[in-house]
């Protein structure tokens, strides 16, 4: 698990930029992640928010969970509208004496960000515009009732790829977002997860100094969609991470550094066991996907330059 | 006030309006026939004669979107577009209008897919007729100079605060080069106030914008948005009257042409108005009672001023530079609801044209008002006459 | 206008409970035994946890044409037993109609919570769940409570539904569902109870003219007036002789409602918290037990 010193909880601000009362599902992971990524924004923010869970758990009219300037839009488009916002600030800044010192951020789920939204996202970071783009992944289509995303797991069922007699849900392996944000020379990429407070906020930090944009993808667990117990949300994170099924590394520059590594990997079967939506999977299927992850663990370990186990 | 007539293709002398205001960002997708528009604003900023950001999106999609953000933080904002580019924006124009940022845009009307045709009618603006924009329709360069000024200053106006379109015909206008009167920047600073939205984005004010609306409030969003559309009419009469003052250009939401005392009246909407004009001094050289009216304000539609226009005619025959496939003409449409509460009521014929860059010349146009008045007298009104299509 | 024949049914569950499949169930029996039938979830953004509803419509003689919602239910069905204290479960219930709920609570001590003249019908589902389907939904043993109830459907018309909805695991279900039918214990109320009906004050929704422009909201954070602490049915309690104030139970709450007293130990504000038990699963010393009830 994360490197958490016993008392470090005291140390992490007390100030929180999405407000309770927000009708976030109980055991809610994403939102945990939201409350951490705001901590280490602070207040000097502007957020473009895309059409999900996250929007509509937080502001039904008239009433709002967040404490930064926010907007929300429509689905596909809020790395779009933050070019607009920080092309505008930039005008105002030269042209009308504007001082203030704001960090422009775009956030959105897979589906925002791996399907419908990969257009305008990819736009705005091969314009170089000035902002921090963050995937809230969970894996699926939520918001709408845990349909198949691009960046749904080999082997999960979801309404849309149901394991059925002739199928084992999704067939296919989860999208490479990091690689795709890195592929426009971007300075920073990251991934994290929501049980990872201290690692999200670590991210957010560094990203916040890139003059430029930055990608964080952060694994957002979610026991709805997951089948898995609200009470279990951390440990389904932190499983994540030490079965190795989703690896929590940064590419600076493009050079990869590997956050999390283990002498030994936890077997998968511990991860998947605890989720409704693998519960169809057969030992065979099991044994693909750990391989698969060894697999993936052992490309993102040489890319890192460490020695493959 | 001072101008300079100039030598001008009608889309440059939309620029030169857009640099006038000094807007702060505009951000553009390329699409035919709207690139001399957004071509030469990004020249102008190469070369520092306009300050602003420009902004090369990857989609029309992403263009009006980038509007959104640059104008909710309080920037002056621009972007020009035509046909698949307009509806491919058609989402996020309805955004705009809901979250009340005066954006303003130039289109380039132009026919839409299928099949594929690049040239000017305007179906472009019929699909997007409903999203909440104030439209406005012009006939040449001049106009588009013009109108342009006035949409920032509607716009922006803090009661109105909604997006607002200037139509302007592909090729027909937005390629024809012809003299226009540019005004001086003294002249247009004092016309048009700085931009001062009055709830941007800003850390010192945390506000959100973009709600969901459950069905107890829906409706009520609805209702507030279609008043300040409504609303909006006050200010555009404002605004045209004092750039009229300024200019000597005076602009009406219905603007009437040798109509007074005609029994029968041809309604058009933009460039091919003035092809009309031409039939319509024939005509009247012939002894026909026959007068124009063009439609400039689509968007308020400008009932009152509809109705004060034809209400006298026995006869009206409306041209619509598009098709609602299986239903009436847009305009036409528009037209005779407005006239539906009339105690006399003159009949209508509706006429379909110049649709994918098809000609009407004002040859045509007699031939088309025979045709139309053909109609007229065997009580035929019903059945949209689709000009010149061949058989 | 015609004489209204049909049966209006309420159900009252939580987001996950299965509310809607308990309305399905029931729809699918009554068209099964010929009679017309509607069942629909109310739709919102809640979220798993809060409590949401379901609503069926049963009519043995004529096709049902309306569309809306229930307003005037003749019987109401309370899944969750946390819910019955926390909303008012019995709003628009008609005179003569019938209540059934889920509780543990005896019949003469749960009808202190009501004054009406209905039926009151309960059964300890949660008990029959978790003994014979091992997990606490309670959505076809409710069925099966609310059908002896209430005979708006013959029992053995729940079973085609039932196998075709859970397949392996139809026959466990028809026995909670049996189970509940055999163990319901039905009373009448007459009385005028001791509690009153709670009233939910709504809090005025504003007219068209009162919506800012562009409809933005300028009050940050004002979802802190919305208490979603009516979502839980387990609640945090720390032992303080085990805390040591790490502050991890704050750090890893999705609602941000963790925060320390004077004296530096922790508690949550239960106007917020939906139950999660992340904090308890979390604590390093176990200092936190989740316990029955909001």
């Amino acid at each position: 698990m994360e490197t958490l010193a016993i008392y470090a909880p005291k140390l992490v601000t007390a100030s929180d930029y999405i407000a309770s009362g927000h009708r976030a599902c109980s055991g809610c992971g994403e939102v945990l992640a939201v409350r951490y990524v705001c901590k280490a924004l602070g207040r000097n923010t502007i957020i473009s928010n895309a059409t999900g869970c996250m929007e509509i758990v937080s502001t039904p009219l008239p009433e709002t969970a967040w404490e930064v300037p926010w907007i929300h839009t429509l689905f596909e488009n809020a790395s779009a509208v933050a070019s607009g916002i920080e092309s505008g600030l930039k005008a105002l800044k030269r042209k009308h004496g504007y001082t203030k010192e704001v960090k422009v951020v775009a956030m959105g789920g897979d589906g925002g960000t791996a399907d419908i939204g990969l257009q305008s996202l990819s736009g705005a970071l091969e314009r170089g515009h000035d902002f921090i783009y963050v995937c809230f992944d969970n894996e699926a289509y939520m918001n709408t009732g845990i349909q198949r995303s691009s960046e749904t797991p080999f082997g999960a069922s979801t309404t849309t790829a149901p394991a059925g007699k002739l199928s084992m849900g999704q067939h296919t392996q989860k999208k490479n977002m990091p690689a795709i944000a890195a592929a426009h020379n971007i300075r920073y990429v990251a991934t994290s997860c929501s049980s990872y407070p201290f690692d999200i906020m670590n991210k957010i930090e560094k990203a916040k100094q890139i003059k430029g944009p930055s990608y964080i993808h952060i694994l957002s667990v979610c026991p709805t969609g997951w089948r898995s117990a609200s009470n279990l949300t951390i440990t389904m994170g932190r499983l994540a991470v030490e079965t190795g099924i989703f690896p929590m590394y940064e590419i600076e520059d493009g050079k990869y550094t590997l956050n999390f590594d283990y002498p030994k990997l936890r077997p998968v079967e511990d991860y998947l066991k605890l989720q409704g939506r693998f519960r169809h999977l057969t030992k065979e299927n099991t044994a693909e996907i750990q391989e698969h992850v060894l697999t993936e663990f052992n490309r993102i370990r040489m890319l890192a330059g460490k020695k493959i186990k | 006030m001072t101008s300079k007539r100039v030598g001008i293709e009608s889309s440059l002398a939309v620029s030169e309006a857009v640099r006038l205001a000094n807007v702060d960002v505009i951000a553009a997708y390329p699409i035919t026939p709207q690139t001399h528009i957004v071509e030469s604003l990004a020249e102008m900023v190469a070369n520092g004669y306009l300050d602003a950001e420009y902004i090369p999106v990857e989609s029309e999609h992403s263009a009006m979107s980038a509007c959104l953000g640059s104008c909710a933080v309080g920037a002056r904002t621009f972007t020009a577009t035509a046909s698949q580019g307009l509806i491919l924006m058609h989402e996020v124009l309805l955004v705009a209008a809901s979250l009340r940022l005066p954006i303003v845009m130039a289109v380039a009307n132009r026919a839409l897919s299928g099949p594929l045709n690049i040239w000017g009618d305007h179906s472009d603006a019929m699909i997007t007729r409903d999203a909440g924009w104030i439209q406005i329709f012009i006939e040449n360069g001049q106009q588009a100079f013009d109108q342009t000024l006035c949409a920032f200053r509607i716009a922006e106006h803090p009661d109105v605060l909604l997006p607002t379109v200037i139509n302007i015909d592909g090729f027909h206008v937005s390629h024809v080069i012809e003299p226009v009167y540019i005004l001086d920047q003294k002249s247009v600073d004092e016309f048009l106030p700085p931009y001062k939205y009055p709830h941007p984005l800003d850390p010192d004010d945390p506000i959100t914008m973009g709600c969901f609306a459950a069905p107890n409030l829906y409706t009520e969003a609805r209702k507030a948005l279609d008043a300040s559309v409504r609303a909006s009419k006050k200010v555009i009469l404002d605004t045209w009257k004092k750039y009229g003052d300024l200019t000597g250009r005076y602009y009406n939401p219905v603007e009437k042409y040798k109509a007074d005392g005609a029994e029968t009246i041809l309604v058009t909407m933009g460039s091919y108005s003035e092809n009309a004009m031409i039939a319509i001094d024939d005509l009247q050289d012939e002894g026909k009672k026959i007068g124009l009216v063009r439609l400039r304000l689509w968007r308020p539609f400008p009932y009152e001023e509809v109705q004060e226009a034809l209400s006298a005619a026995q006869n009206v025959i409306v041209l619509d530079r598009a098709i609602s496939l299986g239903g009436p003409a847009p305009v036409c449409s528009e037209i005779r609801a407005a006239l539906y509460t009339l105690d006399k009521k003159p009949q209508v014929a509706s006429v379909v044209g110049g649709l994918g860059g098809r000609d009407i010349s004002p040859d045509n146009f007699k031939t088309l008002i025979d045709l139309a008045m053909q109609k007229l007298k065997a009580g035929e009104t019903q059945e949209i006459i689709m000009f010149g299509v061949r058989e | 206008m015609k004489k209204d024949t049909s049966i209006e049914i309420r159900w009252h569950g939580r987001g996950g409970q299965g509310a809607v499949t308990s309305a399905e169930l029931i729809a699918l029996a009554a068209i099964h035994e010929g009679k017309f039938a509607q069942a629909f979830p109310s739709f919102g953004p809640e979220r798993r946890g809060a409590p949401v509803l379901a609503f069926n419509r049963i009519d043995a003689e004529n096709p049902i044409r309306i569309r809306s919602g229930v307003v005037k239910p003749d019987i109401v069905v309370v899944l969750d037993p946390g819910l019955v204290t926390l909303i008012n479960v019995t709003d628009g219930l008609k005179p003569g109609g019938c209540l059934v709920v889920n509780s543990t609570r005896s019949v003469e001590d749960l009808q202190q919570e009501f004054s009406g003249d209905w039926k009151l019908a309960v059964v300890d589902a949660a008990s029959i769940a978790r003994e014979l389907l091992g997990v606490n939904i309670v959505n076809t043993t409710m069925v099966g409570a609310m059908v002896k109830a209430a005979e708006v459907v013959k029992f053995e018309s729940l079973k085609a539904p039932l196998n075709e909805r859970f397949g392996a695991r139809a026959s466990s279900n028809f026995e909670a569902c049996m189970r509940a039918y055999n163990s319901t214990v039905i009373s009448q109320i007459t009385t005028t109870g001791t509690k009153k009906s709670k009233s939910f004050p709504m809090e005025k929704i504003p007219g068209w003219r009162e919506l800012l422009v562009g409809c933005i909201v300028t009050e940050p954070g004002n979802t802190k007036k919305f208490g979603t602490g009516d979502w839980k049915s387990q609640h945090p309690v720390w032992d303080d002789k085990k805390c040591i104030k790490c502050g991890i139970c704050s750090l890893f709450c999705p609602e941000g409602c963790i925060q320390p007293n004077e004296e530096g130990y922790y508690r949550a504000n239960l106007f917020y918290c939906k139950g999660c038990g992340m904090c308890a699963h979390e604590c390093w010393t176990q200092a936190i037990k989740m316990v029955e009830g909001t």
